[in-house]
């Protein structure tokens, strides 16, 4: 398998804290409204303790990315070196396919420069040996960059609860899922 | 509904009733005995539709003067199959329309005919996305097959002449029951579906536009159809409206994907 680089993330880490999107934010300062990776809050139906659960989540980089399919202008390529699918704003005409087309709601409209746009893994930040922002800010290293073609953890899953499963696209991520509360009960 | 998807409904309605009015134009002058009826008015209302919507089809755009880039990803975007279709669909109306000479020719109606449907796949292929789960199917190709036959069979009624009426009334009522039929039916399987899809379901189930769609475009065209035995001038003005409201819909009330993030898929 060639490289292919992706989040884990480690929801049994995670704090739900929103420092990596607001990394995120920092980075790049993004329009109001439009947001690159945000937190989502495990409903109780999946995790149905006081303790929650957390998923920090932002483009997953697929194998066979949809956004790069349906673009009518060739605005996304994907990069042989590492397998991050980037998007080149200046191609886009802002049709907005990709934001219908991507089941998991990476791509986002700007409404000020009329063009999508979305997580780009921080490939420039990676082309100088540096963590993506988002990971570099994580206060609890819930938020990982792996590789899968190495990758070799036992206990991550790609599709957990709570997350769409689609293996058309393979997305590039994996979880750790949240630890189970322990429950200490007083006998009577 | 957002702001950008307005031009696609009117888009998408007026360049599949285009291909309804001349598909049934091309049967009605060479698939049947008679006289051919209005063919070089009813060809210019199919160029018009067809300006029409390719001028709204520029407002869902954020950058419109890049629009003839569209055709760049044929090896995969539908999207960019669907801008060709309709191109090559709308020149070969051009062409039928300047050279008729009280019926236009066999070969190209039909070429026209079978372009247009082509074009209509690309759509419905182009509007079945996986961010949709209720909608990553054959259903936009559906609904936008029965826009083709509802619309476009309402509007060469007003080009049919006397002899062949009943021959339109015929595609038309058809058309209207098939669709009734489908309408009604698809939004409650949905309600089978997972999460996302069955919030689709319930969407339309109780949206006043998807009732008001089935009343005004379908039941009442259908009534009157019925009682009078014809098509009144009246009906397909009805039936297009009705394929507005449903387009609304369409757009509108279908719950994407991501919008589950967190929850039981």
């Amino acid at each position: 398998m060639k490289k292919q680089l992706a989040f884990y993330i480690d929801a049994k880490r995670c704090i739900g804290c929103f420092t990596c999107a607001m990394a995120c934010k920092n980075q790049y300062h993004q329009e109001s409204g439009v947001i690159w990776r945000d937190v989502y809050e495990l409903k109780e139906e999946i995790y149905p303790h006081r303790e929650r659960a957390f998923y920090s989540l932002a483009c997953n980089h697929c194998e066979n990315p949809t956004c790069l399919n349906v673009c009518p202008v060739v605005a996304y390529y994907k990069r042989e070196a590492d397998g991050v699918v980037v998007h080149e704003q200046d191609k886009c005409i802002g049709c907005g396919n990709c934001i219908r087309s991507c089941p998991y709601g990476a791509p986002r409209y700007n409404p000020v420069l009329k063009r999508a746009e979305k997580c780009s893994f921080c490939w420039q930040r990676l082309d100088d040996d540096r963590k993506p922002a988002c990971v570099l800010s994580c206060p609890t290293e819930a938020l990982q960059i792996v590789d899968l073609a190495e990758f070799d953890e036992a206990n991550a899953v790609q599709y957990p609860a709570g997350f769409p499963r689609y293996p058309s696209l393979n997305p590039s991520v994996r979880f750790r899922l949240p630890a189970m509360p322990k429950m200490i009960r007083r006998k009577l | 509904m957002s702001q950008m998807e307005m031009p696609l409904v009117i888009f998408t309605v007026l360049s599949q009733t285009a291909v309804g009015l001349v598909a049934i134009s091309a049967i009605r002058q060479h698939a049947a005995d008679g006289p051919a009826g209005s063919v070089r008015p009813e060809w210019m209302t199919a160029v018009l539709l067809l300006i029409a919507g390719l001028v709204a089809s520029l407002f869902h755009l954020g950058h419109p003067l890049g629009a003839p880039m569209a055709i760049k990803h044929l090896g995969n975007a539908w999207l960019s199959r669907e801008a060709l279709g309709i191109g090559v669909f709308t020149a070969l109306v051009i062409v039928g329309f300047l050279s008729a000479r009280g019926r236009v020719n066999a070969g190209l109606s039909f070429a026209a005919a079978a372009v247009g449907l082509i074009a209509l796949f690309f759509t419905g292929m182009t509007y079945s996305p996986p961010g949709f789960p209720a909608l990553n199917n054959v259903m936009p190709f559906v609904f936008f097959l029965l826009t083709a036959a509802m619309v476009g069979a309402g509007f060469a009624s007003y080009f049919t002449p006397a002899e062949k009426m009943p021959m339109i009334t015929r595609i038309l009522a058809v058309s209207l029951i098939v669709g009734l039929v489908v309408y009604l039916v698809v939004p409650f399987l949905w309600l089978s579906g997972g999460t996302v899809m069955r919030q689709t379901g319930l969407n339309y189930i109780f949206s006043p536009l998807y009732w008001a769609r089935i009343v005004v475009g379908l039941v009442v065209p259908l009534i009157a159809i019925w009682r009078m035995r014809t098509v009144p001038a009246w009906v397909p003005v009805l039936v297009l409206a009705g394929e507005l409201i449903g387009r609304i819909a369409f757009f509108s009330l279908a719950v994407h994907a991501s919008a589950n993030m967190g929850g039981i898929y």
